[in-house]
């Protein structure tokens, strides 16, 4: 119903514009944002349309006739010490990074917001016991954590790492949404709500889950930059996937070799630009929505 | 008979302090009111603000938990938190001051009235658009308007949408906590009127609660004035208006300017009479901490709060 709503309201010309038009209209007025999310989209549909062709059994297949070898035809990017291609892996890296990084955002997003919502909702008691439970979570070691679980976890697969990360990252944002919350609460129509008997759940989800959207948007957006770059993080030190699965983290940390490091910058250049690049790309649209949310810093 | 009846109703907000958060005090927004009303009739609840007039029209509907008291309505006890049941809720609804923050401002006009609807009555989707419809004609809107959007309406408008999400269930009690506050004057009459008109049309009961006094002239049987969480004075109409005996009230009533310029003389002067007998008599009427005292009844329908006498 809420999309329905929502749907509508950006079809009328003459209705004065709503939460996501704003943002949506900020985003096209900072030229450097929208550019981002266009080269970002063509990036994603590069890497996701190429490495459906790709066959990963076969790129990451050593051969040891093909070692270190530079950039030629063949290999587009050169191989590592395995004879693997640099190319093949960098684009399935990269989906993977990607998909980790929509998949962790959304997770936690989907867990923070509900967290959230119910303490800033129902505020008091309920409240208090639920943010210690967030601070007993914002104190613990998180990246030590993540690589015990990671560890120990006994088929290590991309959706396994998704959850074990999520349970780790959805503070932020539940605390953010929290405050955002507890202000709405005490608006009139959520009191009127309340007087015409529509139930708690109701009222939180229909009635101030949709009055908070432009901030939830953001706050994923901003999160999925930094949570494209975890994979990649912790394949570089080691815990990630195995080399079985290629990954941007793993061509990194190659370059941990003084020799690669030095004389063969095709294996860890390209991964490292491409973290960088998707990261700030997205944290530019990021930004963009960020500033449409506050009237002030508006360039729309 | 009384539809409503409230006992001794207490509203008290804990101040905390502390490094352990403890309640060190109390701020007590409503301290013991009582008052009954009658079916079909309206009764104003006046005081300045912060006095407790609001808390008191949101402890009745449940908004606010009640320290102590009891609240009747219908027969039944509604206090309690079993009692709290859909059907209470039902018969009692509130308006509410603001009809800008009162209206979700991401749902259609539709979606608001049907909300109660929604929540009490299964009707099928052109039931309830014929429904919400009729609703809007009843408070005087375009019938076609049931897609647009609180934002695109006035805010007389809006609070006429305010009002006809609380009729929609036929309530017997409506709260209606300064409904036109929010209001330009022009449209405070319009307003006003028509709360008077769907109250003969519907049999309503009215809860009024307003700090403006020619307004509760206007809409009101009986008056109670509040000051700091306590009755100072309560009455009929008549009572309130040309016999006030609390030095609050009369400067209150003292207070309502006069529109014709010849009165202006004798105006000034009986307000610095009342203002006199304000300084004078202060401690006749309000206790050591400035609170009113309790309620001497000095006729059938008037209490007023004085010191017990002997």
């Amino acid at each position: 119903m809420e999309m329905k709503q929502i749907e509508a309201q950006t079809q009328d010309p003459t209705k004065s514009p709503s939460g996501l038009k704003i943002l949506w209209r900020e985003l096209v007025r900072d030229k450097v944002a929208l550019f981002s999310l266009i080269l970002l989209l063509l990036i994603m549909i590069f890497v996701y349309g190429v490495s459906f062709i790709l066959d990963q059994d076969e790129i990451v297949k050593v051969d040891l006739f093909a070692i270190h070898q530079p950039p030629s035809e063949e290999f587009i990017l050169g191989t590592d010490y395995g004879g693997r291609d640099v190319f093949g892996q960098l684009i399935i890296g990269t989906r993977n990074s990607l998909t980790i990084g929509f998949a962790v955002t959304l997770i936690s997003g989907i867990f923070g917001i509900a967290f959230g919502l119910i303490a800033g909702y129902f505020g008091g008691h309920t409240d208090n016991a639920m943010m210690r439970v967030l601070d007993f979570f914002q104190v613990l070691p998180f990246t030590m954590l993540v690589i015990v679980f990671v560890s120990i976890v006994p088929k290590y697969t991309i959706l396994a790492f998704c959850l074990i990360f999520a349970a780790f990252s959805w503070m932020g944002i539940a605390r953010l949404i929290r405050s955002k919350a507890l202000q709405e609460k005490e608006l009139d129509y959520v009191q009127a709500s309340k007087t015409l008997g529509t139930s708690h759940p109701k009222i939180i989800f229909k009635e101030v889950m949709p009055n908070i959207s432009s901030l939830i948007i953001v706050t994923l957006t901003l999160n999925l930059a930094a949570n494209i770059g975890i994979e990649s993080g912790l394949s570089f030190l080691g815990f990630g996937f195995p080399e079985s699965t290629p990954s941007l983290g793993t061509l990194l940390s190659y370059a941990t070799n003084p020799q690669t490091l030095e004389f063969r910058w095709w294996i860890w250049v390209p991964a490292a630009v491409l973290i960088l690049v998707l990261m700030l790309l997205v944290r530019n649209v990021g930004e963009a929505l960020r500033r449409a949310t506050d009237s002030r810093q508006r360039r729309g | 008979m009384a539809i409503l009846e409230v006992e001794d109703l207490k509203v008290y907000f804990p101040v905390k302090a502390g490094i352990f958060n403890r309640t060190v005090d109390f701020i007590k927004a409503v301290d013991g009111v009582s008052f009954t009303i009658e079916e079909g009739k309206t009764y104003g609840l006046v005081g300045e603000s912060g006095s407790g007039k609001t808390t008191t029209g949101r402890g009745i509907i449940g908004l606010e938990t009640i320290t102590s008291g009891r609240v009747v309505f219908n027969g039944a006890d509604v206090t309690s938190r079993k009692s709290k049941s859909k059907d209470m809720r039902k018969d009692m609804q509130m308006i509410f001051q603001d009809p800008y923050s009162s209206l979700n401002p991401r749902k259609r006009v539709i979606d608001i009235i049907a909300e109660p609807l929604r929540n009490y009555e299964r009707l099928s989707k052109i039931e309830e658009k014929k429904r919400v419809q009729e609703l809007l004609e009843l408070v005087g809107l375009s019938p076609e308007s049931i897609m647009k959007y609180p934002h695109e309406f006035s805010g007389g408008q809006r609070q006429r949408i305010g009002i006809a999400r609380a009729i929609a269930l036929k309530p017997k009690l409506i709260i209606a906590d300064e409904p036109v506050s929010a209001l330009d004057v022009s449209v405070q009459a319009q307003v006003l009127n028509f709360m008077q008109d769907i109250q003969k049309e519907l049999g309503l009961t009215y809860l009024f609660i307003s700090h403006d006094l020619g307004i509760v002239k206007h809409m009101c049987d009986e008056i109670a004035i509040m000051y700091k969480g306590r009755y100072v004075e309560q009455g009929t109409k008549y009572d309130i208006f040309q016999n006030p005996q609390h030095i609050y009230t009369k400067r209150l009533v003292a207070a309502i300017p006069d529109i014709d310029p010849r009165n202006r003389e004798k105006q000034f002067k009986f307000r610095r009479q009342v203002q006199k007998e304000y300084e004078s008599s202060y401690s006749n009427y309000f206790d050591n901490e400035g609170l009113a005292y309790g309620l001497q009844s000095i006729s059938d329908t008037h209490l007023v709060a004085l010191p017990e006498r002997g």
